[in-house]
């Protein structure tokens, strides 16, 4: 039977909160940065201009049946034949970002289309300008539909992180990785980096629940949104 | 041109990637329904057992996953696992908490007015599950286990990290081999196109099943 040895692995945890925050920064990172890119797809979908909505579908349906990996070799092997050559953190970065927005961007059209058309025609009517009638009319109900997507859509991306280990980035992954391969307790790592992946996880699922809860309580009491 | 001298290779290596996403669905379905079922379990421990295992792999990465298996199972019990076969399983029990998920969503979609009326008209219960339950709940789970195939095909190619040559690793090989920075990216290009196109196909389909059930019901 295999006998569980962790105290092997002690000498190398001190390296764990580092790759920890390599992984939480890089996920915050694409996360903003795609719920952003996100946005103004989801918008485009619906945009008068057959160019602007053909854009908008093409990137959506080519980058969500690419593996990430694909991408991020693309970026980290493929363009530097183009001069074109970005760090590892930058590569990873990009292709998380990448991905994700395109996920982001469903998520972003399936809330807006919730919202029946009636509305912006009516609020338009009433004389709001574009910007006013999605900041204050649509903008609030896409808020609420897509909010446990775009949660689910968090924990994919810190998943999708663990990519960056290809880019040679130390993080959560790398890191049980490296200190199996000079430990060779390939299993004792991998209990830790799963508790820390599993906590990363539930973490943001309760974030998500709190300010769920907080958000949507003030709109029902006529907050902001 | 550097695609008709290597063309064939990728094809070989498209043909691996589906042949292991499928023997992973495989699993992930047979592991899955049976998680599937012990969620929508009557029993308070086995509920809460099959969530645990749910949330614990969709909590993990795939190429955490990956290590594991190829890596950390090996050196457990002292096996030996080809690439091909920790792929397989590690791809699998990735697969198969997405698969709970559909499984439970399918059985929890069949009214629970059906189970009693046909227990009540003195149906076993193996008889209730196979001709009454099953057959509604597999048309809701179809759609989305297509989505899950689709997942675990975009999986495989992390299985290139572990020296399994599907797809995405004859990429790399072919790319490694060629001296020109531009033919390897053409390379790279080309596995990156036959992913998209063979993904998109199959998620049609998967649209396609959904309009089809949808209009039957």
């Amino acid at each position: 039977m295999y006998d569980f040895y962790l105290p092997d692995v002690y000498p190398y945890l001190h390296k764990l909160p580092a790759a920890l925050w390599v992984t939480i920064e890089i996920s915050i990172l694409a996360t903003l940065l795609s719920s952003i890119m996100g946005v103004f797809l989801a918008i485009m979908r619906r945009s008068d201009s057959k160019v602007l909505r053909g854009v908008s579908t093409t990137y959506v349906e080519v980058i969500r049946n690419m593996p990430l990996v694909v991408l991020l070799y693309l970026i980290f092997l493929g363009l530097p034949a183009f001069g074109i050559v970005f760090s590892g953190y930058v590569s990873g970065l990009i292709a998380l970002t990448l991905n994700s927005a395109a996920f982001m961007t469903e998520i972003f059209r399936a809330g807006l289309i919730a919202v029946p058309s009636g509305q912006f025609e009516a609020a338009q009517s009433q004389g709001m300008s574009r910007v006013t009638v999605y900041r204050y009319v649509i903008l609030p109900q896409v808020l609420r539909t897509s909010y446990a997507p775009y949660g689910n859509q968090v924990i994919g991306v810190v998943m999708g992180s663990s990519i960056m280990m290809i880019a040679t980035i130390e993080e959560v992954t790398a890191w049980m990785y490296n200190t199996g391969a000079v430990t060779y307790r390939y299993f004792e790592v991998f209990v830790v980096a799963g508790i820390v992946y599993l906590i990363v996880c539930q973490m943001a699922n309760v974030a998500r629940i709190m300010i769920g809860k907080a958000l949507f309580k003030s709109a029902a009491a006529g907050g902001k949104w | 041109m550097i695609l008709i001298e290597y063309g064939g290779a990728l094809l070989r290596g498209l043909g691996i990637t589906l042949w292991v996403s499928c023997l992973a669905l495989i699993l992930a379905a047979v592991v899955g329904a049976l998680i599937g079922i012990a969620r929508t379990s009557k029993f308070m421990s086995l509920r809460v057992a099959a969530t645990a295992y749910t949330e614990f792999f969709r909590s993990l990465p795939t190429l955490v996953m990956l290590f594991f298996v190829f890596y950390g199972l090996t050196a457990a019990f002292n096996i030996n696992l080809s690439p091909f076969v920790a792929a397989t399983i590690a791809l699998g029990l990735e697969g198969s908490a997405l698969m709970s998920e559909v499984v439970r969503g399918g059985l929890q979609s069949v009214g629970k007015g059906q189970k009693e009326a046909a227990l009540s008209s003195g149906m076993p219960v193996w008889q209730v599950e196979l001709y009454v339950v099953w057959p509604q709940a597999i048309r809701v789970m179809l759609p989305p286990a297509v989505g899950v195939y689709v997942s675990t095909l975009k999986g495989s190619a992390l299985a290139s990290s572990i020296g399994f040559v599907e797809l995405m690793q004859t990429g790399l090989l072919v790319r490694e081999r060629v001296q020109n920075d531009y033919d390897g990216f053409t390379v790279l290009i080309a596995v990156a196109v036959i992913y998209t196109i063979v993904n998109y196909a199959i998620s049609q389909a998967g649209a396609h099943i959904e309009r089809k059930s949808n209009y039957a019901q």
